[in-house]
C-alpha cells in the first residue's frame, strides 16, 4: 500500500455531550484525492476544521508525514503544506484578486518581516500569484474588489489562494456549494486539474462530482467512519445507501 | 492587620463590590447583548449622583430623589439610546469608543454648566443615620442599606434573568443577537429597555454612593475604568461574572489601599492583567473556540 | 499625485514657519506636529492593522518622564544619549505591555491597553518622586531653542510619515492589510498574526516615545496629565477626524485639533462641548474622516 501522508488515530471531537467527531482513524494515500461524504451532521466539516487545525481534538491524534501535528495551529500546519479551501467566503472582501492571492503566495516567504522594499520587488511571490490566478481562470480579473466577484468567481479566488501557497495537502470543503451546472463542471475541472500531483481531501455533497474525480470515497455518518473505500464500492454498497436513506445516487 | 481591622476592610470591600456590581451589570448587559462599547457608562452614574444631590437639596428627602430620579435615568437612558447609542449597533469598535467618548465629554461639560466645579455633600435620610456596632468598629446604617439593597437587586436580576421569558431573551441575546431578531423577537424594544435598566443600575448605584463618597465632577469616571475592568476579568456579558468580578476588584482595592498605599490604584489593574493572562476571556466568558 | 504635491506643500509651509521666529507658531505648530507624530503611529495600529489601543499615551509620557529622569537625575542631556534610551524604554514597555494586550483580542483587547494605559497613569500621578500630580521640570533639555525644538519635530515627523509610508508598502504592510481584513484566513495562510501585529505595536509605541521626547524637550515639562486613557481617546479622534487607514489623514486631524482647541478655548469655556459634538459627527455622518472627502468614491 502506497505511504499515507495524513493519517488521524481515534480522532474525536466533542461539544458538550456531543460528540461530533467520534474515534475516527483513517489513512489518506499521498498523491490521491479522497472525498469524505454523508449525510447532513455526520460531522464532516468538523473533521476538515480538525485537519486544518480550527478546531482542537478532544481526542486522538493527527500525523502528517508521521509527524504528531494534534496540537499544531492552523498556522504552522500552513506552513508545513497544508492548504485549507472554505465553503463560504473566506477572502478579503476589500482587497483585490490579485492582492488576495499575492498575500497566499507572501506566506511562502521565510518570513514577511520586510520593511524597506515594496513587496512588489519580491518577483518570485509576483510570478507564483500569477500564475495560481491563470490556472483558476482569474487571470484577467486581477484588479476585480474580492468582495464584488460573482459566487462562482469567488470559489476560483478561494482556490487560486490555496493554489498559491503551494500545498502539500489540499483540505477543500464542499467547493461545489451553491454553484450552477456550469459553474460546477468548471470547478471541478479545475479541481482536478490542481489535486493533480497533491494529495487532496474533498468534503462534498455533489455525488456525480465526488464520483468523477475521487480515488477513494470515506462515508461518515454520526461522526464515525461508515465505510471506506474505492468509488465503484462504495456506490454499490448497500450499507451507504441506507445511510443516505435512498438519496441521489442509486 | 488587627482583626478588626481586617472585618473592617473586609465589609467596607464587599459593600465597595456590591456598589460596582450595579454599575458593571449594566456595563456587562450593555457590552453583550447588544454588542456596543460603552464609555459613558460611568456618566450615568455621575448623572444619578448629581441628580440625588440636587432633588435632595431641593426637597430635603434622599428617598423622594432616589424615588423621583431613577425613572429621571431610565428617560435619560432611553434618550442616549435612540439617538446615539442605536447608531452603534454593527458598526465597529473606534466607532463605538469615540461616539461614547464624545458622550463623556459631553456630560461633563453638562455637569460642569448645570452645577459647576465644587464638591457637594448629600446627607443620609434622618431614619438611617445611625450606625450599627460591630464588634469595636461600627456599620452605619446606609451604607448597609445599601449593601443590602445591591444584593436584593442582584437577586432580582437573578430571577429576572434566569426564570421569565424576558431574561431568556436577554440570554439567548447575549450568545446569539442575530438569531433571536431572525426568530421574530423585537430587538429594537429588547435593546432599548436593556440599555435603559443599565443607565438605571448605574444612575441608582450613584444615588445611594453620593451619601458615602460625596459629589464632585469625574465621579463617573473611576467608577467607569473599574467597572470595566470588572466586566473583562468576569466576561462580558455574564451577570454572575460581573458579580464576582466586582467583589475580587472593590476587595483588591480596599486591602491594597490599606496594604501598599503607593501601589493601590495600580494594584487592580495588574489583577485585571493577571486574569486576563490565565483565561483571555475572562472568568466566566465563554472559552474561545478551538484556539 | 495631488496628495503628494499637498504634502510638500504642507511640509514646506511648516518649514517656512521656523523662519519667521514667532514665538507663539513655533511653540503652538511644534505642539501640534507632535500630535501629528502621535496621530500617525495609532493610525498604524488603528487604520492598517484594526487594532484599537487606547495605551498611546502610556508610551508618550513614559519616554517624557525617561527623558526627565535622564537629564535630571543623571545629568544626561546629549540627544545622542537621551533619545536612544528614551525611545528604547517607550519600545520596551510596548513589547511587554503589547505582548499581554495581544492575548486578548477584539474589546478584550481595547480593555487590556485601557488598563495598562490607566496603570501607569497612577504610576506617575501617585509617585512623590515623581512629581506627583504636579509632574516635573526637565532641567536640562537636549536642545537649547525654540527654534532648534521645532526644526527636531518637523524633520522628525518627515522621517516617521516616510519610514512609515515605506514600510506599509513592503511585505510586512501587505500583512497587516492582509490581518486587518480577515485575520482568521491569514493565520490559515500560514502567518503568525501575533507576532506582526505585536511588531506593529511596538512600533507605535516608539513613535509615541518620540513623541513624548520631543514634547518634553519643546515644553521642559511633563505631567501625569499626558498620560491616560483621555488622552489616548484624544489621539483616535485625531485618527478618525482625519481618516484612518491613510497616514496623513490624521495628521491633519491633528492639525485640526489643535487649532480647534486654540481658538474654542478663546470662544467658549465649555469648549470641551464643541469638540464632543464634532466627535459625535464625525462618528455618524464623516466615518471616513476628511480624507474620505478627499477620496471620493469609496474604494470598491
Amino acid at each position: 500500500m502506497a505511504e499515507a501522508l495524513i493519517e488521524t488515530r481515534g480522532l474525536t471531537r466533542r461539544f458538550g455531550a456531543l460528540a461530533a467527531v467520534d474515534g475516527v482513524s483513517l489513512s489518506f494515500e499521498k498523491g490521491r484525492l479522497h472525498a469524505v461524504i454523508g449525510p447532513n451532521g455526520a460531522g464532516k466539516s468538523t473533521f476538515l476544521n480538525l485537519l486544518s487545525g480550527e478546531l482542537r481534538a478532544s481526542a486522538g491524534r493527527v500525523l502528517l508525514g508521521g509527524a504528531d501535528v494534534t496540537r499544531a495551529p492552523p498556522d504552522r500546519l500552513s506552513r508545513l503544506g497544508v492548504g485549507r479551501a472554505y465553503q463560504t467566503a473566506n477572502l478579503f472582501p476589500e482587497l483585490s484578486c490579485g492582492d488576495c492571492v499575492w498575500l497566499a503566495a507572501q506566506s511562502r516567504l521565510p518570513s514577511s518581516m520586510h520593511f524597506f522594499r515594496p513587496a512588489e520587488r519580491y518577483s518570485q511571490v509576483g510570478v507564483r500569484a500569477a500564475r495560481a490566478l491563470e490556472a483558476c481562470g482569474l487571470g484577467q480579473r486581477s484588479a476585480a474588489i474580492a468582495g464584488q466577484l460573482s459566487y462562482g468567481e469567488q470559489r476560483q479566488l478561494e482556490i487560486a489562494m490555496v493554489l498559491a501557497t503551494d500545498p502539500v495537502l489540499l483540505l477543500l470543503d464542499e467547493p461545489l456549494a451553491g454553484l450552477g451546472h456550469d459553474e460546477a463542471l468548471r470547478v471541478v475541472a479545475l479541481l482536478r486539474e490542481v489535486a493533480r500531483g497533491r494529495t487532496a481531501i474533498l468534503v462534498e455533497h455533489d455525488m456525480d462530482a465526488v464520483f468523477s474525480i475521487s480515488d477513494s470515497v470515506t462515508v461518515l455518518v454520526d461522526g464515525r467512519v461508515l465505510v471506506s473505500g474505492k468509488p465503484e464500492e462504495i456506490r454499490r454498497s448497500t450499507a451507504v445507501r441506507d445511510a443516505y436513506l435512498g438519496g441521489d445516487f442509486a | 492587620m488587627s482583626l478588626s481591622l481586617f472585618a473592617l476592610q473586609l465589609v467596607n470591600g464587599v459593600e465597595y463590590g456590591l456598589l460596582l456590581f450595579l454599575v458593571a451589570s449594566g456595563l456587562t448587559l450593555v457590552f453583550g447583548v447588544l454588542g456596543v462599547l460603552n464609555f459613558a457608562h460611568g456618566s450615568f452614574y455621575m448623572l444619578g449622583a448629581y441628580l440625588a444631590f440636587w432633588i435632595s437639596e431641593r426637597t430635603g428627602s434622599l428617598w423622594l430623589a432616589i424615588l423621583l430620579g431613577v425613572p429621571a435615568m431610565v428617560l435619560i437612558g432611553l434618550l442616549v439610546e435612540r439617538l446615539a447609542i442605536s447608531r452603534l449597533y454593527a458598526r465597529d469598535h473606534l466607532s463605538q469608543v469615540l461616539l461614547t467618548y464624545g458622550l463623556v465629554l459631553l456630560f461633563n461639560e453638562l455637569q460642569r454648566a448645570l452645577w459647576g466645579n465644587e464638591v457637594h455633600g448629600v446627607s443620609t435620610p434622618g431614619a438611617l443615620s445611625f450606625t450599627v456596632p460591630l464588634g469595636a468598629q461600627t456599620w452605619p446604617a446606609w451604607r448597609a442599606f445599601t449593601s443590602f439593597s445591591c444584593i436584593l437587586l442582584a437577586l432580582g436580576m437573578r430571577q429576572v434573568v434566569l426564570k421569565t421569558r424576558f431574561g431568556m431573551r436577554v440570554r439567548a441575546g447575549a450568545s446569539n443577537a442575530e438569531m433571536v431578531e431572525a426568530l421574530g423577537i423585537d430587538v429594537r424594544r429588547l435593546f432599548s429597555i436593556l440599555f435603559c435598566a443599565g443607565t438605571a443600575l448605574a444612575g441608582l448605584a450613584g444615588m445611594l454612593a453620593a451619601p458615602l463618597t460625596t459629589v464632585y465632577p469625574g465621579m463617573g469616571e473611576s467608577v467607569l475604568i473599574l467597572s470595566f475592568v470588572v466586566v473583562v476579568i468576569g466576561g462580558i456579558g455574564s451577570i454572575k461574572g460581573a458579580f464576582f468580578g466586582a467583589l475580587l476588584v472593590a476587595l483588591a482595592d480596599t486591602f491594597g489601599k490599606v496594604l501598599l498605599p503607593g501601589f493601590a490604584s495600580a494594584m487592580v489593574y495588574a489583577v485585571m492583567a493577571a486574569v486576563l493572562l490565565w483565561r483571555p476571556r475572562g472568568l466566566l466568558g465563554a472559552a474561545p473556540e478551538g484556539r | 499625485m495631488r496628495r503628494r504635491l499637498l504634502l510638500l506643500a504642507g511640509a514646506a509651509a511648516l518649514a517656512a514657519v521656523a523662519f519667521s521666529g514667532d514665538r507663539f507658531w513655533l511653540q503652538f505648530l511644534g505642539k501640534a506636529m507632535i500630535g501629528c507624530i502621535l496621530a500617525i503611529g495609532l493610525d498604524l495600529l488603528v487604520g492598517f492593522t484594526g487594532l484599537v489601543s487606547l495605551a498611546h499615551s502610556a508610551f508618550f509620557g513614559l519616554a517624557a518622564y525617561a527623558l526627565a529622569g535622564l537629564t535630571n537625575g543623571l545629568g544626561l542631556t546629549s540627544p545622542l544619549a537621551t533619545l536612544p534610551l528614551c525611545l528604547g524604554a517607550a519600545a520596551a514597555a510596548a513589547l511587554i505591555i503589547g505582548w499581554l494586550s495581544l492575548r486578548a483580542t477584539g474589546v478584550y483587547f481595547i480593555m487590556v491597553t485601557l488598563a495598562f494605559t490607566q496603570m501607569l497613569y497612577y504610576f506617575f500621578n501617585d509617585a512623590p518622586s515623581l512629581g506627583g500630580s504636579d509632574g516635573l521640570y526637565v532641567q536640562a533639555r537636549p536642545v537649547d531653542s525654540r527654534l532648534a525644538a521645532y526644526l527636531a519635530i518637523w524633520a522628525s515627523l518627515i522621517a516617521v510619515y516616510l519610514l512609515l509610508s515605506q514600510m506599509l508598502r513592503a511585505p510586512y504592510g501587505r500583512v497587516l492589510e492582509g490581518i486587518r481584513g480577515n485575520e482568521q484566513r491569514m493565520r490559515s495562510l500560514g502567518f503568525p498574526t501575533r507576532r506582526y501585529k505585536l511588531v506593529a505595536f511596538v512600533i507605535a509605541g516608539a513613535t509615541a516615545g518620540l513623541a513624548g521626547y520631543l514634547d518634553a524637550t519643546l515644553y521642559g515639562f511633563v505631567t501625569p496629565a499626558q498620560l491616560g486613557w483621555r488622552q489616548s481617546g484624544l489621539i483616535l479622534v485625531t485618527v478618525l477626524l482625519g481618516g484612518k487607514g491613510t497616514l496623513y489623514g490624521p495628521a491633519f486631524g491633528a492639525l485640526l485639533l489643535a487649532f480647534i482647541e486654540h481658538y474654542g478655548e478663546q470662544v467658549t469655556e465649555h469648549w470641551n462641548a464643541l469638540i464632543a459634538a464634532l466627535v459625535i459627527a464625525v462618528v455618524l455622518f464623516l466615518p471616513r474622516g476628511l480624507a474620505g472627502l478627499l477620496q471620493g468614491r469609496p474604494r470598491g
